[in-house]
């Protein structure tokens, strides 16, 4: 989430709002002039609260930077306190504003619930927004996230699919990922890809075939893995063997992670950003993967064992200097 | 009811005994017959009996020490008990190269992985469908209608049954679902009375898809032909409260439950358990059903649905959500008891079984 981007957008808005219609020009000058100064623009409690969260979202970020250096012992520690202190600033906002969504979400993400706990939480507030709030619009654009204001629901959203795919709901995960998909076409916020995963794990070859052509077939890691994946669930070993050597060629370090899992962290309170086909796609596409992975027991045996991928695998991991680990031990 | 191998051993060596016994007067038949069960017992080769017989009674044998000894034998026998299975599976093997239980039995002792094994299965799966269908159409032919060549069909029709059994089973336990409903379908065509029990699998493969509209088909379809037992077995249950979980029905899920635990004995601690056991090779293994046993059993197998999702203790979401409930239905003290055991198990210290 860019949050201080979205400050930026939300107190122009409010601010042109206040002035009448400006035309586009005179409304890009006061965009750039809140992007000078957002703290000046900020004139009630609901975009203090959100500029509240937005400076924590900062820290929390930038507290993240040396964790690389740090031992199991240590991160843990640096995560608990940097989790407090998001809390905090969750609670401060709330203060503020008890309608920041925002903080909401962030704060049930920060209390690090088990999923399943997570999974109530967010249901709750999903639907205590449904009724105070009504149905998420799609707006003129025909995609609600085109105003900023309808974001944060979109996030809850996204985050409840993402919270039914760890909790094993993967038709309720189908449910919100369309819902998403209808009110939000354009969806920034990536429902398809947690969409692609549900639809492997449920063996929808039909559906999984709808979604592939909406993306007009360019996929990415998340198609690339769920392809494979649908296709040795459904027995065709042939395809997806095709398919896997597809997700090892394009995408980067995939065969790497899929063999070497990596930790990630909670999102906060989304999918981090990342770099089409960059390393990074193929690290979050594997993570969301892990509970479908470990579902088909013998799937990474499988992939390890066709020819080229464990290679590429390794090699992939001696070009970057990272530390192989023999899978399976 | 589940394949039981010494009863089936028992059927066959009847069967071949009946048939020495048609011309036979009735008085002689009569008399003839009540001697059989002491011979079976004690002078089994004084009987008259093919190869495919004397391999059938060794991989009964076998069945009885794998299925139903291993698991409660220390390290030493255990190791034992294997190598007298295997050797009474060579043998079966050598008398009948077409013993297909033996073969199975062996494919799964011996194939490295679950996915090896279900290939296994599906390769040979067609010829043993031929050559089981093959020798029933035969019987059935060759026969009187009557009850004996029935039961002597059906019982040529066993072999293939188990087969589809485990190769759903595999299917299921190796994420192919679909497949594994397939198999589940067509065995129950070719045997609609469900002797192998195979609508459990059936239950736990679509409840994994989330398809409530199948699962509730096969509850209508199987219900109407089968009059042994009503579909509240722990297998349709699970599958059951596993849908309402998914749901986040959990009120649902909770009934359901409290339904299941009044049905079988000691069911709270069970389900707390949750141990997972080896699956029986010659077929599930034979209890009495709503026993306690059968419990067990079923959760064992319910474990593709229960380990499934991130959990931080590793128990898997519905399997946490399930062992919470069971724990409240406990008084507290025997609940953290077996809480305690079940932690020290799971970090591999303790040992409860």
């Amino acid at each position: 989430m860019n949050a201080q981007e979205e400050l930026i957008r939300r107190l122009s808005i409010k601010r042109s709002r206040q002035l009448g219609s400006l035309s586009q020009e005179a409304f890009a000058e006061l965009e750039l002039a809140v992007r000078e100064r957002p703290q000046d623009f900020v004139d009630d409690d609901a975009e203090q609260a959100f500029a509240t969260i937005a400076q924590a979202l900062v820290r929390y970020e930038e507290s993240r930077h040396d964790d690389d250096l740090l031992d199991d012992e240590q991160f843990l520690a640096a995560r608990a306190s940097r989790l407090a202190r998001l809390t905090a600033s969750c609670n401060e906002a709330l203060e503020l504003d008890e309608r920041c969504i925002d903080a909401r979400l962030m704060a049930l993400l920060a209390a690090d619930y088990a999923p399943d706990e997570l999974m109530g939480s967010l249901l709750e507030l999903d639907r205590r927004l449904e009724e105070m709030e009504g149905p998420i619009e799609s707006g003129a654009t025909g995609d609600a996230w085109a105003d900023v204001f309808a974001r944060p629901r979109l996030r809850v959203k996204a985050a409840l699919a993402r919270t039914c795919l760890d909790t094993a709901r993967f038709s309720m995960a189908r449910t919100y990922c369309e819902d998403l998909l209808a009110m939000a076409p354009f969806d920034t916020l990536g429902a398809r890809y947690t969409y692609v995963l549900v639809l492997a794990r449920l063996e929808d070859e039909e559906g999984f075939e709808w979604l592939d052509a909406r993306e007009r077939r360019k996929g990415n890691a998340w198609f690339h893995l769920s392809r494979v994946i649908l296709m040795y669930k459904l027995g065709r070993i042939p395809a997806a063997r095709r398919a896997l050597r597809g997700y090892d060629q394009l995408c980067t370090g995939g065969a790497y992670i899929l063999l070497q899992p990596i930790l990630m962290d909670t999102y906060m309170p989304d999918r981090p950003t990342f770099e089409a086909g960059s390393f990074m796609e193929s690290m979050l596409a594997a993570h969301e993967a892990e509970p479908i992975i470990a579902d088909v027991p013998d799937f990474v045996a499988w992939a390890c064992d066709q020819p080229g991928f464990y290679d590429s695998a390794v090699a992939y991991c001696q070009a970057n200097g990272f530390d192989w680990r023999e899978p399976g031990m | 009811m589940a394949f039981d191998p010494q009863r089936e051993d028992y059927q066959r060596m009847g069967l071949r005994f009946a048939h020495t016994l048609d011309s036979s007067s009735p008085a002689e038949a009569t008399r003839a017959f009540a001697s059989f069960s002491r011979r079976f017992a004690r002078e089994r080769d004084s009987l008259p009996q093919s190869d495919s017989d004397r391999a059938f009674h060794l991989v009964a044998i076998a069945s009885k020490l794998i299925d139903y000894e291993l698991p409660f034998a220390d390290d030493a026998e255990a190791q034992k008990l294997i190598e007298r299975g295997h050797q009474l599976l060579d043998e079966a093997l050598s008398l009948d190269p077409r013993c297909f239980d033996a073969i199975r039995m062996k494919a799964a002792a011996d194939k490295p992985s679950f996915e090896a094994f279900l290939e296994f299965l599906n390769e040979q799966s067609d010829e043993v469908w031929r050559t089981c269908n093959e020798q029933s159409t035969r019987i059935l032919q060759k026969g009187t209608n009557d009850e004996r060549a029935l039961l002597e069909a059906s019982l040529a029709m066993h072999p293939y049954l188990r087969w589809v059994s485990t190769q759903a089973e595999q299917a299921l336990i190796c994420g192919r679902n679909k497949q594994s409903i397939q198999l589940c379908l067509h065995a129950l065509e070719v045997d609609p009375h469900d002797e192998a029990d195979i609508r459990f699998t059936a239950a736990l493969a679509y409840a994994k898809l989330e398809d409530a509209q199948g699962l509730a088909t096969l509850i209508q379809n199987i219900g109407s032909k089968l009059r042994t037992r009503p579909a509240n077995d722990a297998w349709t249950q699970l599958s059951l409260i596993a849908l309402a979980h998914k749901t986040h029905d959990l009120q649902s899920a909770t009934d359901l439950l409290v339904d299941l635990a009044r049905l079988y004995p000691h069911a709270a601690e069970t389900l707390l358990r949750q141990i997972e056991l080896p699956e029986g090779v010659f077929a599930r293994l034979a209890v009495k059903p709503y026993s306690e046993d059968e419990l067990v059993l079923a959760l064992s197998e319910t474990t593709v649905l229960l380990q499934e999702g991130r959990e931080p203790n590793g128990r898997g979401v519905l399997g946490a959500w399930i062992s919470n409930e069971a724990a409240q239905m406990l008084p507290p003290a025997v609940a953290s008891m077996i809480a305690e055991q079940m932690r020290d198990l799971m970090d591999g210290r303790g040992d409860v079984l």
